[in-house]
């Protein structure tokens, strides 16, 4: 399958070796695309709607943000991937998040009862969360970062498959994700 | 008390939580001659400065529209700054999360993530206001925002009678937690009456960019 990485870290450290050697792994069988968003110099959301209603589903900055925006779309499979900060996924990477936006539609229509944002592309990939502790984080800080990325699934037409520490990831993670797209 | 109100909106001073803000403020000053300095964390460049305006207030407000059920990345960003800092106990610090979706639900797990920053700062936390719907409203008729403005209106004068929330307006500007019946009917149907989507096609056509509103570029 074709995988796209998201990593976050925005400290280069440890963390960024971790995913380098998780890509190198498991591009031996998969297609992976990774992006080091914090070596990118990529611009926030604006708000402007330019990809809803001017430009329909392209985004008006310009800066290399659509070679991300076409990797994820074409992808079977997403990794956001970042260290903890102040408890929730890094800054760098909640920046390419809110300009994914543009993959979907302004429509809203109803899923569980709830509105929600239409397709834009007939299909989106289901995604994982690899994170790293920092010093405090308890089971109620991952609980919380599962559950916003669970919410960010309903939007995305998609599924969380699973939510990791950097250390307790391994490619069978990915080869289970897998199977499902097999069936 | 000396209150700090920061804007977290991408839009910057053309926001909808900027015309909250005023209407909070326009009701703080009805019974407060405290100072109060705004702050737009969309001005990225003088994060220095906010980051300083929030080490120095007593008394914080953190305001900013939900972006992809969390907060804005500007707003992360603020966030991981003042983190940096040295837990500054006692801080009293609240938000105000509004949506461009109706119903409350969509934004209570970030409240989740700001009542625990709260907690793990050591910030004396002040609550979450949240309102659904606010996309629009700067187009609505006044009558369909009359209640929302005086809403927010006694949220700013009750915080000031007594430096928190009313918890009675934090309830009503959560309705609705869910989608109610009624209107889960009108978007179901209101789509063949070309009502649901109202606000986008008028604004796709204003911009000639109606006929090609399903374009993927990037597929």
């Amino acid at each position: 399958m074709t995988i796209t990485i998201l990593n976050g870290d925005n400290k280069n450290g440890s963390f960024s070796g971790k995913i380098n050697s998780l890509t190198g792994e498991l591009s031996e069988h998969h297609q992976v695309h990774l992006f080091n968003l914090s070596k990118m110099n990529l611009r926030y959301c604006t708000g402007c709607w330019s990809c809803w209603w001017k430009t329909p589903g392209e985004c008006a900055i310009k800066d290399g943000a659509d070679e991300i925006f076409r990797s994820v779309i074409s992808s079977d499979f997403l990794i956001f991937a970042s260290p903890l900060v102040a408890g929730f996924t890094s800054s760098a990477l909640k920046k390419v998040q809110d300009r994914l936006i543009v993959l979907l539609h302004p429509y809203i229509q109803l899923i569980n009862g709830e509105s929600h944002h239409k397709k834009r592309d007939e299909r989106y990939p289901e995604f994982g969360v690899i994170v790293e502790k920092e010093q405090d984080t308890d089971s109620e800080d991952l609980q919380i970062v599962k559950d916003i990325y669970d919410r960010l699934a309903i939007n995305f037409h998609s599924k969380q498959r699973f939510i990791k520490f950097i250390d307790e990831v391994n490619v069978l993670d990915f080869e289970l994700s897998n199977a499902v797209y097999q069936n | 008390m000396n209150l700090a109100i920061f804007n977290g909106s991408p839009r910057n001073k053309k926001s909808n939580s900027k015309i909250l803000m005023e209407k909070f403020l326009e009701g703080f000053f009805k019974v407060s001659t405290a100072e109060v300095s705004t702050y737009f964390l969309a001005n990225t460049k003088h994060l220095d400065e906010h980051v300083k305006a929030f080490k120095d207030a007593e008394t914080v407000l953190i305001i900013f529209p939900l972006y992809t059920d969390c907060m804005p990345g500007i707003v992360k960003e603020f966030i991981e700054h003042i983190s940096e800092q040295e837990a500054q106990s006692g801080k009293r610090v609240g938000f105000i999360v509004q949506s461009g979706f109706p119903e409350a639900i969509q934004s209570v797990s970030v409240e989740r993530y700001l009542k625990k920053l709260a907690e793990r700062q050591k910030w004396d936390y002040l609550g979450t206001v949240i309102k659904g719907g606010v996309e629009g409203i700067q187009i609505m008729p006044p009558m369909m925002t009359k209640k929302l403005f005086l809403n927010f209106t006694e949220l700013g004068s009750h915080f000031a009678e007594t430096g928190e929330f009313s918890q009675k307006i934090i309830d009503d500007l959560k309705k609705p937690y869910k989608l109610s019946a009624g209107r889960i009917l009108f978007i179901k149907f209101g789509g063949l009456l070309g009502l649901t989507n109202f606000y986008w096609n008028s604004n796709l056509k204003k911009n000639n960019a109606f006929e090609n509103r399903f374009a993927k570029p990037y597929a």
